[in-house]
C-alpha cells in the first residue's frame, strides 16, 4: 500500500498548473480529490513519475449561475454539489447523482472534475452529465475549449481531454419549464459504484405529451452513453405505462454490455431497461414540481 | 473471462497470415509492445507496456503459435507477468476471405490474477476489448501500408 516514488508539485494558480502539465505530458497525473488516483497509486496499478496536485489552486471551487447555465468549478466536491441550494433548484439531477456517489468520505474529498476526467465506466456523474447536455471546459496554455457531453466520454477511462489540458469547469444548462429529472441506480453493495445507473431529463408540453427527453446510462458498457432509441420511442407521445415499458426496453439496445463478477451482460441489459423505466416514471412525476 | 468477436482486415488471408508470422511487423501491431523476439519456432518473448489512462504496468512474457493451418487458422497462447499481476490467454484465430478483405474470427479465454484482478475486476473485460480493438486497428493500418508500398 505504498506508492512508487514520484515527484510532487502543488501549484498555486491554474496558469502554473497548466505549465506543469504541458511540460510533463503523459508522464504526469493530475491529482484532484484523490479518490480514484491515490488508491491506484497505492496498489501500484498507477505509477506516474509526476503528480500535479491541483487541490491548492484558488478559484476552481465554485457554483454560480450565468446566462442560463450553472457553472461549476472542477474542484467542487460531490458534497458541495449535493448540498448546493442553487444546484438543487436549477439542475437537481446533478445533486441527485452527487448524493448517490460512494460514501461520505468520498463525497467530501472527491471532485466533479476529477470524477469526470477519470471516466470510470461505473461512475454516477456521466449519466447525469449526458442527460443534462452539459459541457466540459478544458483549459491549456493555448486557451480554453468546450467539449459537449456526447463527445467527452470516449471509452473506458478515456475522455476527449488531451495531454496538457486540465478540465476546469462544467457548464450545466438550467432546467426548462415543465421539466422533471431523476437519477436511479443499482449500486454494487461494497463499492457503491453503479452496476447500472439511469439519468432522465423530460419536458412535457401543455397537453402532457413528451416534448423533449434525454436518457443517460452508466455502468452498462465501457463508457456512459445516451440511450437514443429510448428517447426516439418517447418523443412526441403521451406517456402511458405501456409506452414507458416498451421504450425503456431499448435502453441497452445498441451497446455491448459488460459482464463481471457482480453482474452478467444479460443482467445489466435487463436492469438498464428496468431502471430507465423507473427513472422516466420518477422524472415525469416531478414535472411541474409534482412529487418529491 | 471469455473473449469472442470478429474483425475485418484489408487484404487476403495470405497477407494477414504473413503479418501474424512476422515478429517485426506483429510487434508494431501489439498495443504497447516494446520487444518481441523469437526464442524458437513459433515462440516469442515479449515485453509489453500496458497503459490505460491512470493504470499502467510493464509485463514480460511469451507468445506462442500452434496448430497452424496456413492461411486459415491457428491457436495463440499468451502469458505475461508484471508488478500488478499476471495474465494468461489462449485462443483460436480463423481467417476467411471476404471479397477483397479478410474476416478474422477470434475466440478464447483469458485469466488475469494478482493485484490487477483483485481491484480491477470490473474493468477487466472493457480493457481486454479495448486492447483487442486496438490490435486489429493497428493490423489494418499495417496491412494498408504494405499494400501501398508495393
Amino acid at each position: 500500500m505504498i506508492p512508487l516514488p514520484f515527484e510532487y508539485f502543488a501549484p498555486k494558480t491554474l496558469e502554473e498548473a497548466l505549465r506543469l502539465v504541458e511540460r510533463h505530458g503523459d508522464e504526469a497525473k493530475i491529482l484532484a480529490g484523490g479518490q480514484s488516483l491515490l488508491p491506484l497509486m497505492k496498489l501500484r496499478l498507477a505509477a506516474p513519475r509526476f503528480v500535479i496536485d491541483i487541490g491548492r489552486l484558488r478559484g476552481l471551487s465554485y457554483i454560480r449561475e450565468e446566462s442560463g447555465h450553472i457553472l461549476i468549478g472542477a474542484m467542487t466536491t460531490h458534497t458541495e454539489i449535493a448540498e448546493s441550494e442553487l444546484v438543487r433548484a436549477r439542475c437537481p439531477l446533478l445533486a441527485e447523482a452527487a448524493e448517490a456517489i460512494g460514501d461520505t468520505q468520498v463525497r467530501n474529498r472527491g471532485t466533479l472534475g476529477g470524477s469526470l476526467a477519470h471516466a470510470d465506466p461505473a461512475a454516477d456523474y456521466p449519466a447525469a452529465i449526458l442527460a443534462l447536455g452539459a459541457e466540459m471546459v478544458a483549459s491549456s496554455t493555448a486557451g480554453v475549449r468546450t467539449i459537449s457531453a456526447r463527445k467527452f466520454f470516449v471509452d473506458m477511462l478515456t475522455t476527449q481531454l488531451r495531454p496538457g489540458e486540465i478540465l476546469s469547469q462544467v457548464r450545466v444548462p438550467v432546467l426548462a419549464a415543465r421539466t422533471g429529472t431523476a437519477y436511479v441506480k443499482l449500486p454494487q453493495p461494497a463499492s457503491g459504484f453503479a452496476i447500472v445507473g439511469a439519468a432522465v431529463v423530460v419536458t412535457c408540453g401543455k397537453a402532457g405529451k413528451i416534448a423533449s427527453v434525454s436518457v443517460g446510462l452508466t455502468g452498462v458498457s465501457p463508457k456512459a452513453y445516451r440511450a437514443d432509441a429510448v428517447e426516439k420511442a418517447l418523443l412526441g407521445k403521451q406517456p402511458t405505462p405501456k409506452l414507458l415499458r416498451e421504450a425503456a426496453g431499448n435502453a441497452a439496445a445498441d451497446v455491448d454490455a459488460l459482464s463481471d463478477l457482480h453482474a452478467s451482460a444479460e443482467y445489466r441489459r435487463e436492469m438498464a431497461a428496468v431502471l430507465t423505466r423507473r427513472a422516466i416514471e420518477r422524472a415525469l412525476k416531478r414535472v411541474n414540481g409534482k412529487g418529491a | 473471462m471469455k473473449l469472442e468477436g470478429e474483425a475485418s482486415l484489408p487484404g487476403t488471408p495470405e497477407q494477414v497470415w504473413a503479418l501474424l508470422q512476422d515478429p517485426v511487423r506483429l510487434a508494431k501491431c501489439l498495443p504497447g509492445c516494446e520487444r518481441l523476439e523469437p526464442t524458437g519456432p513459433d515462440h516469442y518473448q515479449a515485453v509489453v507496456k500496458f497503459a490505460l489512462a491512470a493504470i499502467s504496468g510493464k509485463y514480460t512474457g511469451s507468445l506462442a503459435f500452434s496448430e497452424k493451418q496456413p492461411p486459415h487458422s491457428l491457436r495463440m497462447r499468451l502469458e505475461g507477468k508484471g508488478v500488478p499481476g499476471f495474465m494468461k490467454g489462449e485462443g483460436a484465430l480463423e481467417l476467411t476471405a471476404n471479397r477483397d478483405q479478410t474476416k478474422v474470427r477470434y475466440s478464447g479465454e483469458a485469466q488475469v490474477g494478482g493485484m490487477i484482478a483483485a481491484v480491477g475486476q470490473r474493468m477487466m473485460e472493457g480493457a481486454a476489448r479495448r486492447i483487442i480493438q486496438q490490435f486489429f486497428e493497428s493490423c489494418a493500418k499495417e496491412l494498408r501500408l504494405a499494400v501501398r508500398a508495393k
